[in-house]
């Protein structure tokens, strides 16, 4: 019944060309999924940072060492586990703080965005080490688990991290990285 | 129908839904998952050869695209940047569902809209075309469907894909091989 070779091919092609129609209540249920969440914007308010900068949080950090300048690259970053807090919880359940650090010589403002801030530039404002300078940290307990994240310099360059694997599954066509946290 | 109701320009630009959305209208992402269910469907649905996890999977890719509107570059080029999204989706879905053994199963309304000549033999070929991409290595269907049926240019698979061009035109030959093969023995059979 079927036939050889090049026809065979054509004939599935045709096959599988043919529209399909995919069940309308999709819509409503990406709507409502998504209803509620943060608006996708590239920069953020300076309420989201101001929210950010205040929340409160536990955090202890070992002393950042040897960060190198990576001139006219315009980043250099390094992420930096913390010592757990004294009084942390069960190590499956652990939150741990994360020091990010990127060195963007030129840059008026710096965000950190990733999958544990659902990629918002508003949520994870980076601050300059001191006012002018090129360094820019910001702070974030993570769980364990994998995370792909970027740094969003002035809004619009996407900077990933030269010193840590690039997330090759990373599907937005942007360049980023991996973190992963383990769970002791 | 409720995009053409007057909430959103019918000619609207993804480029410039993108851009309301991004401004605080998520209402404008509407049209967009409008435009592109369909034609981001009929992917999933080959590629995973199951219409539920398909719209699942389909779901996911316009969920996680309203999350990091952010970082579409082009806005104009909306649907190929969620094309990328959703062919991860679907690696994704297909791991999980080889993981659960799940077999590749009839889609009836697919069925109905068969340019053939009889039930019986519409029903055998469905059948055929789904169990032949089914023995396909997912990496293999993933560039049949996007070279042949998607329609894309290989630059733009391999935006998409991550793999190197040489490396999908080598895999959409071994596709086409494997299932002109199959068909072969199905014939014999």
């Amino acid at each position: 019944m079927f036939e050889h070779s090049e026809n065979v091919i054509e004939r599935i092609v045709a096959h599988l060309r043919r529209p399909v129609q995919i069940d309308p209540a999709v819509d409503s249920r990406v709507m409502e999924e998504i209803a509620g969440g943060p608006t996708p914007r590239v920069s953020g308010g300076a309420s989201a940072a101001w929210h950010w900068l205040t929340r409160p949080r536990h955090i202890a950090l070992s002393p950042l060492g040897g960060l190198a300048i990576a001139a006219g690259l315009g980043a250099l970053v390094l992420i930096l586990p913390g010592r757990r807090p004294h009084e942390a919880p069960p190590a499956e359940t652990a939150t741990r703080a994360f020091q990010f650090v990127v060195v963007a010589p030129r840059a008026a403002r710096v965000a950190l965005v990733g999958d544990f801030n659902d990629w918002d530039a508003a949520r994870t404002p980076m601050r300059p080490s001191q006012r002018g300078g090129p360094v820019w940290t910001a702070v974030v307990p993570l769980s364990p688990g994998r995370y792909r994240y970027a740094f969003l310099v002035d809004g619009s360059r996407w900077l990933a991290d030269p010193a840590a694997p690039a997330a090759r599954d990373d599907e937005f066509g942007t360049p980023s990285s991996v973190v992963t946290v383990g769970g002791s | 129908m409720a995009q053409s109701l007057g909430i959103h320009h019918v000619g609207a630009s993804d480029g410039e839904l993108v851009r309301r959305v991004r401004a605080g209208d998520t209402g404008a992402y509407t049209a967009l998952v409008a435009r592109y269910r369909d034609r981001l469907g009929r992917y999933a649905v080959h590629m995973l050869g199951d219409r539920e996890d398909a719209e699942e999977a389909l779901q996911d890719a316009f969920v996680r695209g309203y999350r990091s509107l952010a970082r579409c570059d082009d806005p104009e080029r909306f649907g190929a940047w969620l094309y990328g999204i959703l062919v991860n989706r679907c690696r994704t879905a297909g791991a999980r569902a080889a993981r659960r053994g799940r077999l590749f199963v009839r889609d009836d309304a697919a069925l109905t809209r068969a340019p053939l000549p009889s039930p019986a033999e519409r029903a055998e070929w469905d059948d055929t075309v789904r169990r032949a991409l089914a023995r396909l290595a997912p990496e293999y269907r993933e560039a049949f469907l996007l070279k042949h049926i998607e329609d894309l240019e290989y630059d733009e698979m391999a935006r998409l894909t991550g793999a190197g061009i040489s490396a999908l035109k080598m895999r959409v030959k071994r596709a086409r091989e494997q299932l002109q093969l199959i068909f072969r023995e199905a014939e014999r059979v």
